[in-house]
């Protein structure tokens, strides 16, 4: 399993910038414990906080033991043949998830591309049909990972999250949110190249 | 023939036998164009194979018979309805043997199943059994010398309406090379200099296809040697003020009434009318896929944090290679967003639009190192000037005239004809004055 540390470490490398709030919802740690782990990781310079906006982020030493940490954890526990297929059905997905989001933004009427109003319910409960069909197969790919390393676990529970929140009104956590599927789902792209140490 | 049709001029069948694009190249044929020799595998075998699990009896021996004279060749999909990117091609088969024929064939039919295409259809209201054709061409090689090249077309600008060929050209290249984004392409004009005959040819084939679809057209070609081919064609499928223009020109240059010119207009087009622009006058740096319309000035930054920095003084465009949620921030802070890779469905369109802010992908050429960035040899630095079009995919040095008006003239004059038809000139907004006429011409 991976430590506190490590998760709240990673969980910045990909995410970017964030709060506390962030970071717990990303991890599954509480925000206090959140708190304490980058107050150390701050003290062993792997981390900095933005105080003006109460935001964190990592240093360069922070990305580079992020790097080397989440490669020792992988080739340690063996799982890099397991993620490496993991990542590949991840890209078959991708352009589906992006398609949708995109279904979700915009749709076409008489040819011409229009912002998406969401005043035709019967339309977003279509593009909503086919996100939980997509889940369904994305579930399939978070299985396999989390089957080979514990931590990828999250990303089910917080796309699941995200559709059943969206399923119930709160339409920003589509494609909107920072908690959004989309959102998630960048998260988990980027957690893969890192893991698997595949630049950009 | 059973399943297979000859890609000729004699060739009657619909587009919903032989798919939209083997259509087209049907009529690019009774044009007199050059297209490259080859068949067609028709949807009905397709929806055979998607009923079956396999290839229809017969289609083997109609295959060897196909493919003799052909060596190597391309095989693309093509349905009665266009469904971009979703199916597969292949490139470059060498016909050895029937087999190397079947197999590709069946490979373009199963794409026709895939996840994603199935969840594109459902999304846009397409019949799950309609089936994709298959076409199977000699391949023509745009790499095959520094006379060849591949390239796409419009007989028309869509970004204005304007009558003038608009397009790109990428000189010792396949069309894939094109649509990627993987190499720099050249306005569509170079080819007038570097070869003369393939553009002469070109613009041939446009005014050729406008006059057959009575509209602007939009085609795929390639040259081989200084030798012209066209792989593909289609009406333009204009949109917004480039809509209007083209419908109240071609009324005046009598290819269409004024009627028609009213009904090809949908109130949706109205809507994006309005959108600001940059003026056409401004001196583009260089050109991508509007993303998420309207225009954004602001000061070049070219990482994340740099945009949170630098947008405290002011607007600030955030000039990437691609985006991922490290870009969050940033995209935050910009007002508008130009990326290198990526097209209408990347991270950074799904964002953009999102955040409601001006994008533009997939600019080509457009290379990002350290605090600079440069496109085409050009190379400008952190808070440099920069102003993008999100509609047109424009993307200019400095702060360009920016027009909100740019259809006038070409909409009060539709707009006339609209009340001419109705009847009505009461004060209404333009959507209504035009469904007025719709209604009447309707009736």
């Amino acid at each position: 399993m991976s430590g506190p540390d490590l998760l709240v470490l990673h969980a910045l490398r990909c995410v970017g910038t964030a709060g506390l709030e962030r970071v717990a919802a990303t991890t599954g740690l509480s925000e206090s414990d959140v708190e304490s782990e980058l107050i150390d990781l701050a003290a062993a310079g792997l981390v900095t906080r933005f105080a003006e906006f109460g935001v964190w982020s990592l240093t360069e030493t922070g990305r580079t033991a992020d790097a080397e940490r989440i490669t020792a954890e992988l080739e340690s526990a063996g799982a890099r043949p397991a993620v490496t297929e993991a990542f590949d059905g991840f890209l078959v997905l991708n352009p589906e998830l992006l398609d949708l989001c995109t279904a979700w933004q915009l749709r076409s009427v008489d040819g011409v591309m229009i912002a998406n109003d969401h005043s035709d319910s019967s339309y977003d409960a279509r593009v909503l049909d086919r996100f939980a069909d997509f889940h369904g197969r994305a579930t399939v790919v978070c299985a396999q990972l989390s089957s080979a390393l514990p931590r990828f676990g999250r990303y089910r529970i917080r796309l699941a999250e995200a559709l059943g929140r969206a399923g119930s009104g709160e339409l920003e956590h589509v494609a909107d949110s920072t908690a959004s599927y989309h959102a998630v789902w960048a998260e988990l792209h980027e957690d893969l190249l890192v893991s698997l140490g595949i630049p950009r | 023939m059973r399943w297979i049709r000859q890609l000729n001029a004699e060739t009657g069948d619909s587009a919903e036998v032989l798919g939209g694009k083997a259509h087209g190249l049907v009529v690019l044929h009774r044009l007199g164009l050059p297209v490259p020799a080859g068949f067609v595998v028709t949807t009905q075998a397709c929806r055979a194979f998607l009923r079956d699990g396999r290839l229809p009896d017969g289609l083997d021996d109609e295959l060897a018979t196909a493919i003799a004279g052909l060596d190597v060749v391309s095989v693309r999909s093509g349905a009665a309805v266009s469904m971009p990117g979703m199916m597969d091609t292949i490139l470059n088969l060498e016909l050895t043997t029937t087999a190397a024929a079947r197999s590709a064939v069946e490979a373009v039919f199963s794409s026709w199943n895939t996840p994603r295409a199935r969840t594109y259809r459902e999304l846009h209201d397409i019949p799950h059994e309609l089936g994709t054709a298959a076409i199977v061409q000699r391949m023509v090689f745009g790499n095959r010398d520094d006379r060849s090249g591949t390239g796409v077309a419009f007989s028309r600008d869509p970004n204005t309406g304007a009558n003038v060929p608009y397009g790109e050209v990428l000189f010792g290249h396949q069309g894939d090379d094109v649509v990627s984004g993987s190499s720099s392409t050249l306005p569509l004009r170079e080819l007038a200099d570097r070869e003369p005959t393939v553009w002469a040819g070109l613009l041939d084939a446009l005014s050729r296809a406008e006059a057959h679809y009575r509209d602007a057209c939009y085609v795929e070609f390639t040259f081989e040697a200084g030798e012209l081919w066209l792989l593909q064609v289609r009406p333009g499928r204009f949109v917004g003020a480039a809509a209007v223009r083209l419908a109240t020109d071609l009324a005046d240059e009598r290819v269409i009434d004024r009627h028609e010119a009213l009904l090809r207009i949908s109130p949706q087009h109205l809507r994006h009318v309005r959108t600001p622009r940059i003026a056409a006058t401004s001196e583009v740096l260089a050109r991508g896929l509007g993303a998420c319309p309207g225009v954004a000035t602001g000061r070049v930054a070219t990482t994340a944090d740099a945009a949170v920095r630098l947008a405290v003084d002011g607007p600030v465009v955030l000039v990437r290679p691609e985006t991922s949620p490290h870009d969050m921030r940033g995209l935050a802070a910009a007002t508008g967003i130009v990326t290198a890779r990526g097209g209408p469905a990347s991270h950074a369109a799904v964002v953009a639009r999102a955040m409601g802010k001006p994008a533009v992908v997939g600019v080509s050429g457009l290379v990002v190192a350290g605090s600079s960035a440069s496109i085409g040899g050009r190379t400008f630095d952190e808070n440099t000037l920069l102003t993008i079009d999100g509609t047109g995919g424009e993307v200019v040095l400095g702060s360009p005239r920016v027009v909100t008006n740019a259809a006038d003239a070409h909409l009060h004059r539709l707009l006339r004809w609209a009340d001419d038809v109705s009847g009505d000139r009461s004060e209404r907004d333009e959507a209504q004055r035009l469904s007025a006429a719709h209604a009447v011409l309707r009736r």
